[in-house]
């Protein structure tokens, strides 16, 4: 009898046990899923095929230390720290191949299968200067935007721009030449008239 | 028996401590010696330039925190430079880029890294925590010459400098090899 009730006991702990993993997995699971900051190193495997490479990593610390340092009196300056508050982080990769070819949809599906989550939404309407497609991505909680990415692509080239933070198409706009983002040339498309 | 044990243990200890503290505090002679071993090639010191007919005076003034200085923090400034040696990676340097990677990560956080293989250019900048101050080592690997630089930089420097970290690698190297033209 007593080792019965012993065996329900250490099955109800398991189960209990079980439960209590589930529960975290999905917890990680979902803070996985609304991480504005996407993994791009899936990527890296490119860079013996690539003719140029780069890749900028500025996290929140050196983020909020810029912000800090420049001055407010300064006109120029006092623009840039306005347009970098609140932002928690630019990082940008960059492939570009002397050849069309070189890369394949497989290598970009890392990055699109982590902006097709639900907590990405694409931005309609949004056209670039630059040659080839430019996919924008924005990410919110609520009423707040959390992260902004960028996937453009040619076929010589792939571009990835992610900003962690509060950041908008003007503000991304800002700042294309600064801290590392290169030049996108993104607007958003006028509608069309008709006649 | 058991003491010589102790004493043992003692030993691995400190040589433990010796060996994590070389590692932490030179980083910058670890990444000339992993350009040494990689690229079969040797570095040349300061007295070596200066023999060479670069101008040195200023760097060195530098290295002293002398007038001249702009960037670095007083005394701050670490130069080996590689001279006409060959670089040439043969499409091997994702295999420099990650040792050096692996070497650093324990205390430096890559902050730009640009390589163009087909022109064997390659630039990496690190950034680490000195306390109030930044410590920023840059790495130039080019066909025929290579810089390592290390320098403590201000924040105020770092954040003018963060707002275009594509240049901030030549302003650096520049400012700690060159002279200022004044």
């Amino acid at each position: 009898m007593k080792s019965l009730s012993h065996t329900l006991l250490k099955l109800a702990l398991l189960k209990l046990a079980s439960v209590a993993v589930l529960v975290l997995l999905g917890a990680a699971a979902t803070a996985v899923a609304q991480n504005p900051r996407i993994q791009t190193s899936q990527l890296d495997a490119l860079a013996a095929k690539a003719s140029q490479t780069v890749d900028v990593n500025i996290d929140e610390r050196l983020m909020q230390l810029t912000a800090r340092f420049l001055s407010s009196k300064d006109d120029d300056e006092a623009k840039v720290k306005e347009l970098i508050n609140g932002l928690k982080g630019i990082y940008v990769k960059s492939f570009e191949f002397e050849a069309e070819g070189q890369y394949t949809e497989a290598d970009l599906e890392g990055i699109r299968s982590q902006l097709r989550n639900n907590a990405w939404s694409r931005i309609v309407g949004v056209n670039s200067k630059r040659e080839g497609s430019v996919e924008v991505y924005l990410m919110q909680n609520g009423n707040q935007i959390s992260g902004l990415a960028v996937l453009a692509t040619d076929p010589k080239e792939i571009t990835v721009v992610n900003i962690v933070g509060p950041v908008d198409l003007d503000k991304l706009s800002e700042l294309e030449g600064n801290f590392g983002v290169p030049e996108l040339g993104i607007e958003r498309s006028k509608p069309k008239r008709k006649n | 028996m058991k003491r010589s044990i102790a004493i043992g243990f003692m030993f691995i200890a400190l040589a433990g401590l010796v060996h994590t503290a070389q590692a932490k505090g030179d980083d910058f002679g670890a990444v000339v010696k992993l350009i040494e071993q990689f690229y079969h090639v040797k570095h040349k010191g300061i007295p070596f330039l200066a023999r060479a007919g670069i101008k040195t005076t200023t760097t060195l003034a530098r290295i002293a925190g002398g007038p001249k200085r702009q960037l670095a923090e007083a005394g701050s400034v670490k130069v080996a430079y590689f001279e006409d040696q060959d670089f040439n990676s043969k499409g091997s340097f994702t295999g420099f880029r990650a040792s050096m990677g692996a070497m650093l990560a324990d205390s430096w956080s890559p902050l730009i890294q640009v390589a163009s293989p087909k022109d064997d250019e390659q630039t990496y900048i690190y950034l680490r925590d000195a306390g109030e101050k930044f410590n920023v080592l840059v790495v130039t690997i080019e066909p025929r010459e290579a810089c390592v630089v290390q320098v403590n930089l201000s924040p105020r420097k770092l954040a003018m400098l963060m707002r275009s970290p594509d240049d901030m690698g030549k302003e650096i190297t520049v400012d700690a090899t060159t002279h200022d033209q004044e």
